[in-house]
């Protein structure tokens, strides 16, 4: 037991171990607190709409048992795809393998280890959101005490179920990614199409319930008690024949819901017993696996070395070219890089593929709702604008190639430092890559935007050169603080970075373009209303201000980073 | 050809000066090598002369080029074989040499001829297509050794250069050195092995608490000539300063 405690806090630690680099200077730990608590508001509005809906749903579910089951097993699938899934492949990323096992302690003590650092990780940044959804569903459903005395030991138990299914999923993607994968590069991609897949497999489940589908009693502003009620009455009886399955939730609910202490502890007996059984059972499936990969970890699989005549091609292609396909080539082939690089590529375009088939499910008869709105001239400016702005904020702030450019070469960043190039077109290769991979994500979405929602090619191509213009200057801008203050020294790309300011601080950007993108724009859009369709001038100077806005930020937030990018370079320690 | 004059520099979270009041020259067609005991300042000197650090205070001259004025022309005459073995895993030996050799502008017939001319000298062909994360210590080592020289620099910086290497590319990698150093360039290395600085080197350095403590040919740092370099390493190193 010693030894195994000993284990989780030197892995746990050490995850978060970067080296420091230098950077002298006077502490922002007063701009640190600013950052945050500024996010805290900008996302405040988000974490409240969450709050009312699941208020409501409780309300209005009047604390459902099947309800609140529902409730546990969308935040479990949620903290699945975002979370354990990529947690528990770098439980079987053996990396670290060397280094632990000439320790006089058993393969099983580490694997536990390992599965217990992931949890934990998985717990400091799920709780919150899962109490977000847990504690208002309670306050609407007018929980006793006892749901929130339980809520504490329910927020541990919940991960147990995600954590079984990442091990699960991820050993067949292992075998799969191996069997099909002949590169690095190729196993990269290969795990994003899966990822993206279950992704739209978990979705596809959740919407399936149908929380908004099967009212027959009329018109909601006529009546909204009674479709309300009939809508929760379909979604509770849709609900009925497939919670119970997932009985460990449904028995944690069930206790949390007691309304006496027999039912709270029986509740609680068996939701310990199914967990300790899941836990038992992901050991047991997952601990052989672990083994394999730690052995091939050590022995070597021999996949990288190429059989027969080895042949290769040398040219000099110019520096910023070179750069941008050398750095490419690297984080396609580093699994967790390239994963985190990637993934968002294809994330945006699914989502719109996902968006369409479930609006096209809720459309009756000939003429659909979409086909309807298509030929509505203001859709044809707001819905553009709406599309461009949540497009920007999730390419912006998601988009790992730029938010780590210079954290990304880790102990290698010597390298660049002592080559004879000047450091302004290392980052310019930098953010072109970030901003090119942002937009193949982006030119996709818009052709599928233009091809499935109707919206005019032309407001497409807006969109598009809008959206490379404020990526490029959001690219720069991350960029540069990257290079403030990079993290290096880390071993585990995930974890060593995942919770980073960086990410924050992206999404801060992200949301100051959007907000600048809305101001710039809503004057227009009101003045295009107010002329019922026929201002075509005003759509035009939307987007003439709109892509003004978006040159203007390219180019200021690029001087910037130019012209601090050798200071901020000198500065780090390698 | 290399010259530092009142170099230091202090770690941004330490108070010790890792290198301290430096003032080195260092003639063409000089192998001059650089000794000191762990964290002596060896390696930190090192990566002030290539560039990867900035010196708090100092100047530094690459054949006659300031390095703080001027440092993409200072280090595109320097060739740097670090004491890590941190380069791109994820890259194939070849890929890493292409983007070397293009960092270097070289033209892309020399880069080739140059990369299988080095890469047959240290036994590294056949391994060139595989990736650098199969590689042994070795093979890393020779890598950041052909890396360093294909571009044919004046200056040749190389940080424990014979850390892992098998006897053979032991032996071509000292022949190098000496060619190298003949054709009228500079060849600065560190090492802990002894017996290879005492064979190599035409001067050397000894660095100890981030200050040069001794500097000249092997014979006149020998005080009575019966020394041996091991010795005389020894008393300096534990007697402190004595120059």
């Amino acid at each position: 037991m010693r030894k195994y405690l000993s284990l989780v806090k030197m892995l746990f630690v050490q995850q978060y171990k970067t080296r420091v680099t230098s950077l002298p200077g006077k502490k922002r730990r007063f701009g640190s607190v600013m950052l945050y608590l500024l996010m805290a508001v900008c996302f405040a509005p988000l974490l409240i709409s969450v709050a009312v809906a699941m208020y409501y749903m409780g309300k209005f579910s009047q604390g459902d048992l099947y309800v609140g089951t529902f409730l546990m097993l969308a935040c479990q699938g949620f903290v699945l795809m975002f979370g354990v899934h990529s947690i528990m492949s770098n439980v079987f990323v053996v990396k670290d393998a060397e280094r632990l096992l000439f320790l006089p302690v058993r393969s099983p003590v580490i694997f536990f280890a390992k599965l217990t650092v992931a949890y934990l990780n998985e717990l400091l940044t799920s709780a919150l959101a899962i109490a977000v959804a847990l504690v208002p569903f309670g306050l609407g459903a007018g929980a006793g005490v006892g749901y929130y005395l339980t809520l504490p030991a329910a927020l541990f138990l919940i991960l147990l179920l995600p954590m079984l299914f990442g091990s699960i999923i991820a050993m067949p993607l292992s075998a799969l990614v191996t069997l099909f994968g002949k590169n690095s590069a190729i196993k990269t991609i290969l795990r994003i199409v899966i990822y993206v897949l279950i992704m739209a497999l978990y979705m596809y489940v959740m919407y399936s319930f149908g929380f908004l589908t099967g009212s027959e009693n009329g018109n909601f502003l006529d009546n909204p008690e009674v479709v309300i009620k009939d809508l929760m009455d379909g979604f509770v009886e849709r609900l009925q024949s497939v919670m119970p399955y997932f009985h460990s939730d449904y028995m944690l609910m069930m206790c949390m819901l007691a309304t006496n202490a027999g039912e709270w502890f029986v509740g609680m007996a068996l939701t310990l017993i199914e967990n300790f059984a899941l836990l038992a059972v992901m050991f047991a499936v997952s601990l052989p696996f672990y083994r394999k990969m730690l052995a091939m970890s050590v022995e070597g699989s021999g996949s990288s070395e190429r059989r027969g005549k080895k042949t290769y091609s040398v040219k000099n292609r110019g520096v910023v070219r070179e750069f941008i396909r050398t750095d490419v080539k690297r984080t396609l082939r580093d699994p967790q890089v390239g994963f985190q690089s990637f993934a968002g590529l294809i994330m945006m375009p699914v989502i719109v593929v996902i968006l369409y088939f479930f609006m096209g499910l809720s459309s009756e008869g000939d003429s659909s709702f979409l086909e309807f709105i298509g030929i509505t001239p203001l859709y044809q400016v707001i819905a553009p604008l709406v599309i461009m702005a949540y497009m920007t904020f999730l390419g912006c702030s998601t988009n790992v190639l730029g938010l780590y450019p210079v954290s990304r070469e880790n102990r290698s960043l010597y390298i660049l430092k002592s080559l004879p190039v000047p450091f302004g077109k290392i980052l310019l290769a930098k953010v072109l890559l970030s901003t090119a991979v942002m937009l193949t994500g982006d030119f996709v979405s818009c052709v599928l935007i233009v091809a499935l929602f109707g919206i005019k090619w032309y407001y497409g191509l807006a969109m598009l050169a809008t959206m490379a213009l404020i990526g490029f200057g959001s690219m720069c801008i991350c960029t540069m603080l990257d290079l403030r203050q990079p993290k290096i020294g880390w071993d585990n790309f995930n974890q060593g970075l995942r919770n980073a300011k960086n990410s924050w601080i992206a999404m801060f950007i992200a949301f100051l373009c959007v907000l600048s993108l809305v101001i710039v724009s809503v004057p227009f859009v009101v003045l295009y209303g107010l002329t019922d369709g026929e201002g075509w001038y005003f759509s035009l100077c939307m987007w003439i201000m709109d892509l003004a806005l978006g040159v203007g930020f390219a180019a200021v937030t690029y001087k910037i980073m130019n012209g601090k990018a050798s200071k901020y370079f000198d500065r780090i320690e390698v | 050809m290399i010259k530092l004059y009142n170099v230091s520099k202090t770690y941004a979270k330490s108070t010790v000066k890792a290198v301290d009041d430096l003032t080195l020259d260092i003639n063409a067609g000089e192998i001059f090598g650089f000794l000191g005991p762990n964290g002596a300042g060896k390696s930190t000197t090192i990566k002030m002369l290539t560039g990867v650090l900035t010196p708090d205070s100092g100047t530094i001259e690459i054949d006659g080029v300031n390095l703080a004025d001027n440092p993409i022309a200072a280090k595109s005459i320097e060739g740097f074989v670090p004491d890590n073995h941190e380069i791109y895993d994820t890259l194939k030996g070849i890929e890493y040499l292409n983007f070397i050799g293009t960092m270097y502008g070289m033209p892309t017939e020399l880069l080739k001829q140059k990369i299988a001319e080095y890469a047959a000298l240290f036994d590294l062909t056949e391994a060139l297509p595989n990736m650098i994360g199969s590689y042994s210590h070795g093979m890393k080592q020779k890598l950041s050794i052909i890396a360093a020289v294909i571009h044919d620099p004046k200056v040749w910086i190389l940080d424990e250069p014979l850390t892992g290497l098998d006897p053979q590319s032991a032996y071509q990698l000292k022949q190098l050195m000496r060619a190298w150093a003949d054709r009228g360039n500079t060849v600065f290395f560190s090492s802990h092995v002894i017996d290879v600085v005492e064979k190599v080197c035409d001067r050397i350095g000894i660095i100890n608490h981030g200050k040069l403590v001794a500097v000249d040919t092997l014979e006149n740092i020998r005080a009575d000539g019966k020394l041996s370099l091991e010795d005389m390493f020894l008393t300096i190193t534990s007697d402190g300063e004595r120059k």
